[in-house]
């Protein structure tokens, strides 16, 4: 530890306080086109992994195909992150992104 | 148990096994749909990779494994509501390999209309596309008869 440090305690957490931060609030998992998967794999990867009813799951997998990314789920990072791992299970792109609305 | 068994063409699914094989060799050290999240810190983003190859492994071993004796002796596959879920996934897998291997001067268009003239193409490339759209077809009939059990399992 240097000089700096001891002579300012309040250094050392700092960087972990922001970490915290920046995961804390609502989180979007986020799909990316690819063009190899199909339509109805897509459709029925999205009823399977959030329980999407049909219209649903086709309007996002309409959403990813048209605009490239649909946002397919928001909330707290943690979860976000297990529906980003599930995703890519099915070999989808998914990533997150904070909400800035919240 | 619902149980569908699809009877192929010997002569037309045998010789691209041999690219399938390959393919799925490729897939044993690496993610078919690479992590696409920059933000993970490194020990989480390998313990995921890790997870992740070992679930793609797994479920292209299952797929290999409808290529047995009865497919060699009379052309059947089996599938059901167990192996169903590996093999939809394992076909993604490596027709997402494929594209990356074999495929990658297709535009995005053309892979996803599959409007190729395959008599055109050189004979690696049009074996690696025969084999794009079998895996896919494999995948429609899946999806046709065996969703239900994938989503409700």
């Amino acid at each position: 530890m240097n000089a700096s440090n001891k002579s300012n305690p309040h250094t050392v957490p700092e960087p972990q306080e922001t970490t915290a931060t920046a995961l804390e609030g609502v989180w979007r998992v986020v799909v990316l086109n690819d063009p190899v998967n199909l339509m109805s794999y897509v459709v029925m990867v999205f009823k399977k992994v959030f329980g999407f009813d049909e219209s649903t799951a086709r309007r996002h997998m309409l959403e990813v195909h048209e605009q490239g990314r649909s946002i397919v789920w928001a909330g707290l990072r943690e979860k976000a992150e297990a529906y980003a791992f599930t995703l890519q299970q099915w070999h989808l792109t998914a990533v997150l992104e904070p909400d800035e609305a919240h | 148990m619902k149980r569908i068994e699809v009877k192929l063409s010997l002569e037309v699914v045998a010789p691209l096994l041999d690219v399938i094989k390959n393919v799925a060799g490729g897939l044993s050290a690496n993610l078919a749909a690479p992590l696409a999240m920059r933000d993970l810190d490194a020990e989480f983003k390998d313990t995921w990779t890790a997870e992740l190859q070992a679930a793609q492994t797994a479920d292209v071993q299952v797929l290999l494994a409808l290529f047995d004796g009865d497919f060699f002796s009379e052309g059947v596959i089996g599938l059901d509501e167990a192996n169903a879920e590996p093999v939809v996934r394992a076909c993604a897998a490596i027709r997402l390999r494929l594209r990356a291997d074999y495929l990658k001067t297709f535009g995005d268009e053309t892979l996803e209309t599959s409007d190729v003239n395959i008599t055109q193409l050189e004979e690696p490339v049009r074996k690696a596309f025969m084999c794009y759209l079998f895996l896919a077809t494999l995948q429609e009939l899946i999806i046709q008869h065996l969703d239900s059990s994938i989503i409700e399992s």
